[in-house]
């Protein structure tokens, strides 16, 4: 009884209140957080670094300059990390791949392993990490902290700024500009950088699109076979200009991609999710240029590395077991192949690319040398390679250009496999990241698999046509 | 082998297929799941709060009008009809239905929920105001009544909808609209916008596009057959009476008008300053929490900061500290621009 009538006065008095409560609410608490500042915080001659602020904002934000700034910030980032990482990648792929590994094959066979044993366990799980780890940490050691300086500074706001309205037309929100140039380095970074979008809506596109940028992985394979089958087209002297034109133009598509999806996402799936728009433009800082480093080395760098080498060490075992397991008298990699052969040739592609791209979903950088792999194992080249289930890469792209045409390919093959690189399912390291980010199975699956419909579809339609014209 | 070609039209024809089956809402498969959900439950609540709304205008419906009104079966509503008068919800006179006090109790409760819903969607979700209503339509035939009121606790017992429309409590009271359509006033009239009419949809769309918002005080100057001329924060509209007619406004007492001098944010210029007068109603959910929570409170002085380069998003100074917000967010923020003094310095 009593119960019901403080029920009662409390509705009455909820309907007395109104609806602007929130309201009065904020603005009190503002207007005393006002008064108790005013009485206790003085102001010694202020305002000098707000005017040098001002200067900088004015011109990163001008109509002239700010786009051109942006665009020459994020080459130098890129070219630094593409460039600067060959050296230490070199190096550590030198140490690992070819002095560590040998050495460990020897001396445990010496000392009485199996040879089956030795296979598996450092021709498998040891040489996908090891290729991972080379190929992958010098760029990311690179770019990261490149990255992390810039945000310190409190440019990359500003750029996010300058961005916002291309975005808001696909319903994105300006800060995904920089997740996704965050992504031309890691998606799995990319996709935990999403967390400075505070709009849930916009945040899960962010998320989904990541992918699309072409990341640290997929670089060299672009490079790689543009120069082998596109560079080949023209005369030698225009070959190089050629080849870095169609990489960059399946950047660029990639971009598109981002923003077609985007539209289509927030017209579609994420019409409900919560949206809304906010940007603070914090004042310029000099970075705490050590600290910084440090920083994105732990919690950039080497988070997404030590999950990538989780999940590469079993697909080393995989990718081994696969060509060295024979069910009657062919290797389970050897029946795959041919059972993918007729969906591949469908798509422009062939088994050998599909079944790469299968085992190699922990990282896109053992791509390249499970297709060199596979291919020589199921054309039987013979005087090329490791072995079976031994993945390798060759010093002269002229030769690695050899061995995949032995093994069938055409311009169309490589030109699908260039499209098929970009558009395709996230690495597993990324689709971990986006799961623990979204902590939702259905986006997970939705990250994950709409890539690689718009990669069948476009591949598909790729090779009819070639087919048709050529 | 087959050719390229057959390839490329089996594809073309099977996503033709999907297009024709999935369309949102023209897809055949959306239809087939529509019409079978049509069962005769949804037909007695739609039928319901066709005379509850008829009613309420002051006018009667018969069976012919609700047969004219939908696209459903004539024989399926006439079956409908005699079992919703079997069941004590409806009676005749003189050839037009009648609710009965069971039947006005059911309506009101679907038009409760109907609300609710809609009053969810603009807190919680960030559905476009223009689909509210559909979404809505379909929910109110789904929640129970327990159900109803675990909604209502959670949306802080609303009292109207997010077109201004009153929600009926949970025992049925429905609180009466105060005001009167727009084209009702005189030249001079100073009033408040407190509700807008989401039905019919052309007409509501036309209202949408003019970006008029519940809550804001308009100012008649011009008032004939022909067209409604208004000034409302800072802009002059032109409405045709029949568009003016579904906007209803309540006529402000002397002290409660606000000076002439409000504006939206969006059109403050470079090198003005101004005083935030308000966020407007139509700014809802987690967007306003968020306004206010980086201060855009009444009385706080503000000035633009930054125009990016597309010139939009702008940024703002609030309390020394840069904002950006997009132009589509800023014609929310109402606000009295401060004379321009001379530079005492």
């Amino acid at each position: 009884m009593k119960t019901n009538k403080i029920l009662n006065i409390s509705n009455d008095l909820r309907w007395q209140i109104g609806d602007g409560f929130h309201d009065k609410l904020t603005e009190g608490i503002y207007s005393d957080a006002a008064q108790i500042a005013q009485n206790s915080v003085f102001k010694k001659g202020a305002t000098k670094h707000f005017r040098f602020d001002r200067v900088l904002d004015k011109i990163v934000t001008s109509k002239i300059w700010g786009f051109p700034i942006m665009i020459l910030i994020l080459s130098v980032v890129l070219w630094l990390t593409i460039i600067g990482a060959n050296y230490p990648s070199g190096l550590l792929s030198q140490l690992l791949l070819d002095t560590i590994h040998p050495w460990l094959k020897e001396t445990t066979i010496s000392i009485g392993f199996p040879i089956w044993l030795a296979g598996f366990l450092f021709d498998g799980v040891y040489l996908a990490l090891a290729w991972v780890i080379a190929v992958m940490l010098p760029p990311m050691a690179i770019f990261f902290p490149l990255f992390t300086l810039l945000e310190d500074f409190g440019y990359l706001p500003r750029a996010a700024f300058n961005l916002d309205n291309l975005f808001k037309k696909s319903g994105a929100h300006g800060k995904q500009a920089l997740t996704m140039s965050m992504g031309f380095g890691c998606n799995a970074a990319g996709v935990v950088a999403t967390r400075i979008i505070d709009s849930p809506r916009e945040r899960l596109i962010a998320i989904i699109t990541n992918n699309f940028s072409l990341c640290n992985g997929r670089w060299p394979t672009q490079i790689l076979i543009a120069s082998i089958f596109i560079g080949a087209m023209v005369p030698k002297g225009f070959a190089g200009a050629l080849s870095t034109l169609s990489v960059i133009t399946i950047a660029l598509l990639g971009v598109f991609f981002t923003f077609a999806v985007s539209y289509f996402l927030s017209k579609t799936l994420l019409k409900g999710e919560v949206s809304s728009f906010t940007l603070e433009l914090p004042p310029y800082r000099p970075p705490v240029f050590w600290k910084t480093i440090y920083t994105s080395l732990i919690d950039r760098t080497l988070i997404v590395l030590w999950r990538a080498c989780v999940f590469a060490a079993p697909a080393g075992a995989v990718i081994w077991l696969i060509a060295n397991i024979s069910i009657g008298n062919i290797t389970i990699a050897h029946w795959m192949i041919e059972h993918l052969n007729g969906f591949g040739f469908l798509i422009g592609l062939n088994g050998v690319i599909l079944l790469a791209y299968i085992v190699a979903i922990p990282a896109n950088e053992i791509v390249i040398p499970t297709i060199l792999m596979l291919t020589v194992m199921s054309v039987s080249i013979s005087g090329v390679g490791e072995g079976n289930g031994v993945m390798f890469e060759l010093e002269s792209a002229t030769a690695t250009g050899e061995i995949l045409r032995a093994g069938g390919w055409t311009l169309l093959t490589a030109v699908n496999l260039m499209l098929f690189s970009l558009l395709h399912n996230p690495c597993s390291t990324t689709i971990y990241t986006i799961y623990k980010e979204t902590k939702s199975v259905k986006w997970t699956v939705i990250a994950s698999v709409l890539p690689l419909i718009i990669g069948f579809v476009v591949c598909f339609i790729v090779a009819q046509v070639w087919r048709i014209l050529v | 082998m087959a050719s390229p070609i057959t390839y490329l039209l089996v594809f073309t024809a099977v996503i033709i297929l999907l297009v024709v089956l999935f369309y949102p809402k023209g897809g055949i498969y959306w239809r087939l799941k529509n019409s079978f959900k049509n069962d005769s439950k949804t037909l007695i609540e739609d039928i319901l709060k066709k005379l509850y709304h008829a009613e309420d205008g002051g006018n009667s419906l018969s069976t012919n009008d609700i047969i004219s009104s939908t696209n459903i079966r004539p024989k399926k509503i006439i079956e409908t009809i005699a079992q919703m008068e079997a069941n004590q919800l409806i009676n005749f006179n003189n050839g037009t239905i009648k609710l009965t006090e069971n039947g006005m109790d059911y309506a009101l409760r679907i038009i409760r929920v109907h609300r609710l819903w809609e009053k969810y969607l603009s807190e919680k979700t960030g559905f476009d105001k223009k689909d509210w209503h559909d979404i809505a339509e379909k929910m109110e035939h789904k929640l129970n009544t327990k159900q109803a009121k675990e909604l209502a606790t959670n949306l802080g017992n609303p009292r109207f909808d997010p077109h201004g429309d009153p929600i009926p409590t949970e025992f049925g009271e429905i609180e009466a609209i105060q005001g009167k359509p727009m084209p009702v006033f005189k030249e001079g009239t100073i009033g408040r916008i407190v509700h807008i009419e989401d039905e019919p949809d052309i007409i509501y769309q036309q209202i949408l596009a003019e970006d008029l918002h519940i809550g804001s005080h308009v100012h008649i100057v011009e008032n004939n057959e022909k067209r409604i001329v208004f000034h409302s924060e800072g802009e002059e509209y032109v409405l045709a009476p029949i568009v003016a007619n579904n906007i209803t406004i309540l006529q402000l007492l002397k002290d409660e008008i606000l000076e002439e001098n409000t504006f939206r944010l969006s059109s403050l210029k470079e090198n003005e300053s101004a005083k935030i007068i308000g966020i407007s109603n139509e700014c809802r959910g987690e967007m306003r929490r968020r306004l206010l929570d980086l201060g855009f409170v009444l009385n706080t002085t503000i000035e633009l900061d930054l125009i990016s380069p597309m010139n939009n998003p702008r940024s703002y100074l609030v309390r020394n500290t840069a904002i950006a917000i997009r132009n589509e967010q800023a014609k929310f923020i109402l606000i009295e621009k401060i004379k321009n003094h001379a530079n005492s310095n």
